[in-house]
């Protein structure tokens, strides 16, 4: 279970997250929606501790994030994937896989190597595993971030706006990834612009706006018209989003 | 009545100094690239006052005259430490000292030039901070600082020049004994200077070798 509660961030005199509150239990697919600087992003840099927070506290299984030692745990159980992919540059596609699993989790090299090579292959990199990040396309690099992040096998997957440095056509390979990892139960925090999508693979949506967490509903509410949609800044919102 | 010829001994000489010269730079080297890299973690880690300490010494060492550095070890050590020291330690402490103070400001620019992003992914994958720094961080700032490492330690080869005047029998001074004794000034320069620029050449050799090897991963760019 994620458990955020009152979160405050403040960057200098900008409040970014104001009093959010958030659960995310085993098993649930939760989108986050809301305009830029709505603190989406940020929300997800608290939960994996690269934020201090300001006020308010996380824990994920029932680790504070505050706590450096606790932290180390919580970070065990959470695999983050960037929108700028952060790959390891001077390492191959498989090294930057097998990296954490090696070092945070102490598996045995050939095992995580071998495990590795599976992951690469589930998402149609097999013959790409010895390429460098800056051999593969965007798309391919987003693949091999994906599986950086299901290496660590974590119980919770944190997706940060995985596909807005994609191509329309590299977005769909990313999303049929997963979309195949929320059918297998994969536990996901969903920071995204694609809204469809969004409605597609979610169990529930969440809309930030001004840092305030306004709206968390079961998908189906959430886009129903007397539900979310009730909401005037949510429909402006969708329609906007609909429009690009 | 003196002998001005040159004799098959003035090579033995020369090579002797050679191998005072390079194996003082060797020793140098090794110790400044120890001690500047120490110095840059120790930054890195933002241990309070030491990294202060570890700025300031550097700066003095950076900005100051090796030669001056010289005189103040070798003349210094015995007046205020009651340490007595030969030429040839005197020279070994000032040109490691030397050789840290640049090693540490190459260093430095090297581990910030490691991009953020990486940095960020690595610590949210449970990464700690000595592992970040040696799996991401180290390799990457090795290709980064080896081209001005390799200009640093040409230069420092150069250098090693000045510790013949407090006696040590490096290539300079065996030069200027020939010199003395010969009086031919533009054979023993001239053979000296080309030993000195051998030497240099075989250092840029080995970091362009070292550099190419370490950027193996930018060799290719397509797609």
């Amino acid at each position: 279970m994620i458990k955020a509660q009152s979160v405050r961030k403040v960057f200098g005199s900008v409040t970014v997250l104001d009093g959010v509150d958030l659960t995310v239990a085993p098993g649930e697919v939760v989108s986050i929606l809301g305009s830029s600087g709505s603190g989406k992003s940020t929300l997800i840099r608290c939960i994996n501790g690269l934020e201090r927070l300001d006020g308010g506290s996380i824990t994920v299984d029932d680790f504070d994030v505050s706590k450096p030692k606790e932290l180390a745990e919580a970070r065990k159980r959470s695999g983050t994937v960037f929108q700028m992919f952060n790959l390891y540059p001077h390492m191959t596609a498989l090294q930057n896989v097998t990296l954490a699993p090696v070092e945070v989790l102490k598996r045995p090299k050939a095992e995580a190597e071998a495990e590795g090579r599976a992951l690469l292959a589930s998402v149609g990199l097999a013959d790409r595993a010895d390429a460098f990040p800056s051999q593969l396309s965007g798309g391919q690099r987003q693949r091999v971030g994906i599986c950086r992040a299901l290496a660590m096998k974590p119980r919770y997957l944190l997706l940060d706006e995985v596909t807005s440095a994609l191509d329309p056509e590299m977005t769909a390979d990313v999303l049929d990834i997963l979309a195949k990892l929320a059918k297998e139960g994969t536990t996901m925090v969903f920071v995204t612009h694609e809204i469809e999508f969004a409605r597609t693979i979610s169990s529930r949506v969440v809309f930030l706006e001004k840092g305030r967490l306004v709206v968390d509903l079961p998908t189906e509410q959430f886009f129903a018209a007397d539900g979310g949609l009730a909401n005037p800044r949510i429909a402006q919102f969708l329609s906007k989003m609909r429009k690009d | 009545m003196r002998y001005t010829e040159f004799t098959p001994f003035d090579i033995v000489l020369l090579a002797q100094g050679l191998g005072v010269s390079v194996g003082l730079f060797l020793a140098t080297t090794v110790i400044g690239l120890l001690i500047g890299t120490l110095w840059a973690v120790v930054r890195f880690y933002r241990v309070p006052v030491l990294t202060q300490v570890i700025t300031f010494v550097a700066e003095l060492l950076k900005n100051s005259p090796v030669l001056v550095q010289l005189f103040l070890v070798f003349f210094g050590f015995p007046a205020f430490f009651h340490i007595n020291l030969g030429p040839v330690e005197a020279a070994v402490i000032t040109l490691s000292g030397n050789t840290a103070a640049f090693v540490y400001v190459i260093a430095v620019s090297a581990i910030e030039s490691i991009g953020r992003d990486q940095i960020e992914a690595a610590r949210a994958f449970g990464l700690t901070k000595w592992q970040v720094l040696r799996h991401i961080i180290a390799p990457q700032a090795m290709a980064f600082a080896i081209g001005p490492l390799t200009g640093l330690l040409v230069n420092q080869l150069q250098v090693t020049s000045l510790i013949s005047v407090i006696g040590v029998m490096d290539l300079t001074k065996i030069g200027n004994i020939l010199n003395l004794r010969t009086l031919k000034p533009f054979i023993v320069w001239a053979v000296v200077g080309v030993l000195y620029y051998l030497a240099a050449k075989l250092i840029a050799y080995a970091g362009a070798t070292l550099e190419r090897r370490l950027r193996a991963h930018t060799a290719w760019k397509g797609l």
